[in-house]
């Protein structure tokens, strides 16, 4: 018999079946070239835009500009993507009718969105690949200028993107197919709070305060701040990442809540019917 | 032995009733089937088995666990095949079977895709994508990946469905051929009489939510005092639950 299993909640178990959601949505990958085109496309185009912007700015004599634009376009860029892929992997499965297979199967909700993210990460770091490499030759941009305080930066965003995804699946499970818009724009809801192109202060009061609340605020605020020759704000990147405790923490319980509920609705079996 | 046993399940949705205190038990290796009309609620049941559907009230323990707290243990040792579930479509099917057999947590999940292959005769539809399949194809395939984890239990909600006469009786024989080999048990939900006669060791005989009548298909036969299970169908379908 070659059917034997791991004990269901030995570790081995729990690898392999997060494997299983990471092997699909690669073997996904793979056999959509559309979806390994979309790791350039964006980023490409992005460079392209704002490396064009900074350039012009640059012949104007704005100082600093050339760094902080194309810093904010590749920071952008990881929380945007870590918040879409991970909503792509679960949309895959609504879009497949294939929710109700996996969901009876062992896997738990937690491993789940943890197969999610590995797959996220993967996608991330191959288009981060790209765009550090683009922003390198096309105008000699070196992301690592940024330094040891990139690690944090990139962290921060990239469970902020993570936590975003899952309110965005969750919106999908509670209101069906329609509410996929919301995963594709949530993120873009944050931005101009999010400081990503202009300091916070630009802002009025109140979408200041708002903006304090928001971990990428903080990210994009220290990274001109070390840009410009400040030392890595480790205070506030605490701070954002204290927040993003707090996000995630809503995220995962939103999450697990309106699984409950679409259980006890029978939404799940609904999905592409 | 049971290794399922629900008791007085209840599903309302909105002012649907959609299960009405349904109870039944499975034992092992047993082919059990739930006859009923469209709208009946046999795939809500078949749901609340599965957790996919919480019951309003009513439990369901499978190999003497209870289903919401041994949600993994459960779901290990069951699997599931309906006419209307999808595969994810661009995938090719051996890497379909390939990530479920690794969602089931198998040591080795290239070998048992293999096996599973051989069993259902799908080694040549490994390197097709699923999308490209055939219904006939589809539902061998979704029939294999409900095999990977070599279920104790394999609950099947009109598997047939969706097939013309001779792909179903083939997957009909294969189904009870597979079962009978490895000892797994079946429950099978069908509107199609032939099928559940032919197949099944008990039925359950669902209307508006409740069993009304449970059996074999001789026994449901002379309950309604009729010669055949499609004379029963029809009697309770258009009689409605007799008292
Ligand atoms: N998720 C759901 N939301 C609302 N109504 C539902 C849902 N699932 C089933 N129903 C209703 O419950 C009743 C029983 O449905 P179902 O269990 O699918 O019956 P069957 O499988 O026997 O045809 C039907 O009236 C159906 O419309
Ligand atoms: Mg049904």
């Amino acid at each position: 018999m070659t059917a034997i299993a791991f004990a269901p909640h030995s570790t081995q178990a729990r690898r392999r079946r997060i494997a299983g959601v990471v092997y699909r949505d690669l073997a996904a990958m793979r056999r959509s070239p559309i979806r390994v085109f979309e790791i350039l496309f964006w980023p490409v185009i992005e460079l392209v835009v704002w490396g064009y912007v900074t350039l012009f700015l640059q012949a104007n004599k704005v100082p600093f500009i050339v760094s902080m634009l194309l810093g904010a376009v590749l920071l952008w860029q990881v929380l945007h993507r870590a918040s879409n892929e991970v909503s792509i992997g679960f949309l895959e499965d609504v879009w497949s009718r294939n929710l109700i297979n996996l969901h009876v199967t062992p896997v738990t909700p937690g491993e789940y969105v943890t197969g999610l993210i590995l797959f996220s990460l993967i996608k991330i770091a191959g288009g981060l690949a790209v765009m550090v490499t683009l922003a390198y030759v096309l105008y000699g941009f070196g992301l690592f200028s940024v330094g040891i305080g990139l690690i944090p930066f990139m962290a921060v965003l990239l469970v902020l993107g993570w936590a975003l995804a899952l309110v965005a699946i969750s919106a999908v499970l509670r209101f069906g197919e329609g509410a996929q818009v919301i995963a594709w724009s949530l993120v873009f809801v944050l931005q101009p709070i999010a400081g990503v192109f202009y300091p916070v202060s630009v802002l009025p009061e109140p979408l200041q305060w708002l903006a304090d609340a928001v971990p990428a605020s903080h990210v994009f605020e220290g990274m001109r701040a070390v840009l410009g020759g400040a030392p890595v704000p480790w205070d506030t990147l605490a701070l954002a990442a204290g927040l993003d405790v707090g996000y995630v923490a809503v995220a995962l319980w939103l999450y697990t809540a309106t699984l409950r509920h679409a259980r006890s609705k029978g939404r799940l079996s609904r999905f592409g019917e | 032995m049971a290794i399922l046993e629900a008791q007085s399940l209840t599903k309302r949705f909105g002012p649907v009733q959609a299960v009405d205190g349904v109870s039944l038990t499975v034992g092992q290796g047993e082919i059990t089937g739930l006859l009923g009309p469209n709208g009946a609620g046999k795939s809500t049941t078949l749901h609340m088995l599965l957790g996919l559907v919480t019951p309003d009230s009513g439990g369901v323990t499978m190999f003497g666990l209870d289903l919401q707290k041994h949600r993994t243990e459960v779901l290990s040792r069951v699997n599931f095949s309906a006419s209307y579930l999808g595969l994810p479509g661009v995938l090719h099917v051996r890497e379909v079977l390939n990530s479920f057999a690794r969602l089931y947590g198998l040591r080795d999940p290239r070998a048992r895709v293999a096996e599973v292959a051989e069993l259902l005769e799908i080694g040549p539809l490994l390197k097709r994508r699923t999308s490209d399949l055939s219904s006939g194809q589809h539902t061998r395939v979704q029939l294999g990946k409900a095999l990977l984890n070599d279920p104790e239990l394999l609950i099947l909600d009109e598997p047939t469905a969706a097939l013309d006469p001779d792909a179903g009786e083939r997957i009909r024989n294969l189904l009870v051929s597979v079962a009978r080999e490895t000892g797994t048990a079946l429950l099978i939900t069908s509107h199609n009489m032939r099928e559940v006669e032919r197949m099944c060791d008990t039925i359950h005989f669902l209307a508006a939510g409740r069993i009304v009548a449970s059996g074999s298909a001789a026994e449901l036969a002379a309950h309604f005092g009729v010669v055949d299970l499609e004379e029963v169908f029809l009697k309770v379908a258009r009689e409605g639950v007799p008292a």
